[in-house]
């Protein structure tokens, strides 16, 4: 319930915005997934998102990422309110301003690294050489520059999740939305994985993560708190302590490591 | 996103399932190959018997007795002898008419030349100027009979009798009715165009073998022939007898039509008509069992909408992807459509060389001409096409709606 007033001073200076969302699925009975969100991204903030299952996590990232729009309330990106766009628009939008890091890296499994990151632009338009020069430019950021025509089977989870944030940056996005994207590698690989999060964060990028684990929300500039569909709170990682004996208590079972594999 | 994008991410959706790719076209290749195959077969057979007719020059008229074929297609001709000597002369009369050919054939049983001896043959009447007349057949050796003591024998007729028939040569007919001839050969004839099983044969003059006698119905007897070849002056004659005979034989003054049967007709045609009758037929025949295997190309439609729609149902995350990343449904549509319409293309160009590919060996067995039905070739290359769109549609469509929340989520 309680909304601290920092979360309200925000409002209104960030590049992607939820204004007072509400979204609810019919399952039966109504289940108010969100209720009376509001947040804002300012750009080149970095911002991790808490909670317990259930809470509303991966709905407001459906909706901030344009997959979902929602029952009340606007979603803002970029100045634009996404409820009025339609369809196709919205496709658009998605491509051009949402890079998106998932769990389970989500790549093409029968397009090589350097494909699947140009995908995006693909369906952006962007002309073939372009494409190209820009996707190993991005695969050699992420370290991957040798990587170009592998396909993600001949990948580790490690670098198949790097070709997921290359991919996530092919068309300049405005935000990156990520899903637990160290939910799926072992500690050595995640924190790998978070030290690109941390220098994507340092070149800019304005980042929000979904995440099971403190330590890892600790990394971010705040770390917002759901639960039941609310705003639990919002708070500045400066504030709070660094992580101890307590941080480690709220690590989720699945996630511990369990020896180096895939990495 | 760009047509070329959606070939190229289609291409290897297919290259990427090879062995369903593979079973799905082989569906559309059998249904376009068996239409270009029968299409083949039919137009060969059709070529064969009707091709390198010179119908143009050919100055004569035709008078047969034609009826329906029982649960079949088309007409066929009948041989009862209904056309009189009176009509013959009736006929000769019309302006234009040089002579009237009447057609018939007398019973036998055997031919033998020396040692050699053969029983399929027939033993046909003809006027030694009908030879000249026809423009489509020819002497190899010798020329028209003079007198009763000779004969015509056809090139088939010699080979059957052992080939190397010279002009002179005796041969010796033996007739149903018991009686035995000799004839000379005085000429060696080759027809170059014949319908089927007209050909070996001996051509002798009516008179005095012919002796088929009918009761007209003024109540005398009269000779009577199978049919009529009526030879015209010039061709500009040509339409002007054809109405005439016509006109004389529905007159009620002929023989003919008071003796034909009521479920039987006397078609009075010229050559060219004769034949676009003919052709007709064929073309009613090869389309009919063409349509027929226009069934196995039904098939493979089906089959290329079902295997579509196991891919779509299948690669439900990658087009959760694909639309995370900013694809539109229609992007979604163009990838699916396109991979239908490559199937389908593929399809097609297989099917037209595999039924080209049959209809060379078929026609080659069966011995007619090859021909390759380019008309029929484009059609099945669109139908090809066609299929592969209409049964990607729906696949496509379903594609296209899939929750890229729920995709996402998939495991």
């Amino acid at each position: 319930m309680a909304r601290t007033d920092r979360g309200g001073e925000r409002t209104g200076t960030g590049v992607v915005a939820a204004r007072n969302v509400s979204r609810t699925f019919f399952l039966g009975e109504p289940v108010h997934a969100l209720r009376d969100v509001t947040l804002t991204l300012k750009e080149g903030s970095f911002t991790a998102v808490m909670g317990p299952s259930g809470s509303g996590k991966s709905t407001l990232m459906n909706l901030l990422g344009c997959l979902d729009t929602p029952d009340q309330g606007t979603i803002e990106i970029d100045g634009r309110s996404v409820g009025d766009l339609s369809g196709a628009e919205r496709a658009r939008l998605r491509g051009r301003e949402i890079g998106f890091v998932f769990q389970t890296f989500n790549l093409m499994p029968r397009l090589t690294a350097a494909e699947n990151v140009s995908l995006p632009m693909v369906f952006n338009d962007v002309v073939d050489a372009d494409r190209r020069e820009r996707a190993r430019t991005l695969l050699e950021r992420v370290g991957l520059g040798d990587r170009l025509d592998h396909a993600p089977n001949e990948l580790s989870g490690g670098q198949r999740q790097r070709v997921a944030i290359a991919r996530a940056l092919a068309n300049e996005p405005t935000l990156i939305l990520a899903d637990e994207p160290t939910g799926n590698l072992d500690s050595e690989t995640g924190r790998e994985i978070m030290d690109l999060f941390d220098e994507l964060h340092a070149e800019g990028r304005t980042i929000l993560m979904v995440t099971h684990e403190r330590h890892i929300a600790e990394r971010a500039d705040r770390i917002v708190t759901l639960v039941d569909g609310q705003l639990e709170r919002i708070e500045d990682v400066s504030d709070v302590v660094p992580s101890g004996p307590t941080v480690l208590d709220d690590r989720d079972a699945p996630t511990e490591p369990d020896g180096g594999e895939g990495a | 996103m760009r047509i070329r994008e959606s070939i190229r991410i289609s291409w290897r959706a297919i290259t990427g399932h090879k062995l369903r790719s593979t079973l799905t076209t082989i569906g559309i290749v059998i249904g376009i190959g068996s239409i270009i195959a029968f299409m083949v077969l039919g137009g060969a057979f059709e070529e064969d018997v009707l091709g390198g007719f010179d119908t143009e020059d050919q100055t004569l008229v035709l008078v047969q007795t034609q009826g329906e074929v029982d649960g079949g297609f088309g007409f066929q001709t009948f041989s009862d002898p209904i056309y009189t000597q009176n009509d013959v002369e009736a006929i000769e009369r019309i302006d234009g008419v040089e002579f009237v050919d009447p057609d018939g054939t007398i019973p036998a049983s055997q031919v033998r030349r020396g040692s050699e001896t053969t029983v399929s043959f027939t033993v046909r009447i003809a006027k030694p100027a009908s030879f000249s007349k026809n423009v489509s057949g020819s002497f190899v050796a010798g020329e028209a009979f003079a007198d009763e003591g000779e004969a015509v024998i056809d090139t088939e007729l010699a080979e059957s009798l052992g080939g190397n028939v010279s002009v002179g040569e005796e041969i010796r007919v033996t007739f149903t009715d018991g009686t035995r001839r000799s004839f000379t050969v005085s000429g060696i004839y080759a027809a170059e165009n014949q319908a089927p099983g007209t050909g070996t044969s001996v051509y002798v003059p009516a008179d005095p073998y012919y002796n088929v006698t009918v009761d007209t119905h003024r109540g005398t007897e009269a000779i009577a022939y199978s049919s009529l070849t009526v030879w015209v002056d010039s061709i500009e004659d040509l339409s002007a007898v054809q109405s005439a005979a016509d006109e004389y034989f529905h007159s009620g003054e002929s023989d003919a039509e008071h003796l034909v049967d009521d479920d039987k007709q006397i078609a009075v045609q010229t050559f060219d008509a004769l034949l676009a009758q003919v052709g007709e037929i064929f073309d009613q025949v090869t389309i009919f069992i063409a349509g027929i295997a226009g069934i196995a190309l039904l098939v493979g439609a089906i089959g290329i909408a079902n295997i579509m729609i196991v891919s779509v149902t299948e690669r439900t995350r990658e087009i959760g992807i694909m639309k995370a990343v900013g694809a539109r449904q229609r992007d979604i549509v163009q990838l699916f459509l396109v991979e239908a319409l490559i199937l389908g293309i593929i399809g097609a160009i297989g099917g037209v060389m595999l039924g080209i590919g049959t209809g060379y060996l078929l026609v080659g067995y069966a011995g007619f001409p090859m021909i390759y039905p380019i008309d029929w070739i484009v059609i099945a290359v669109f139908v090809g096409i066609g299929v592969g769109i209409v049964s990607g549609l729906y696949p496509a469509w379903r594609a296209a709606r899939v929750d890229p929340i729920e995709a996402l989520r998939r495991e």
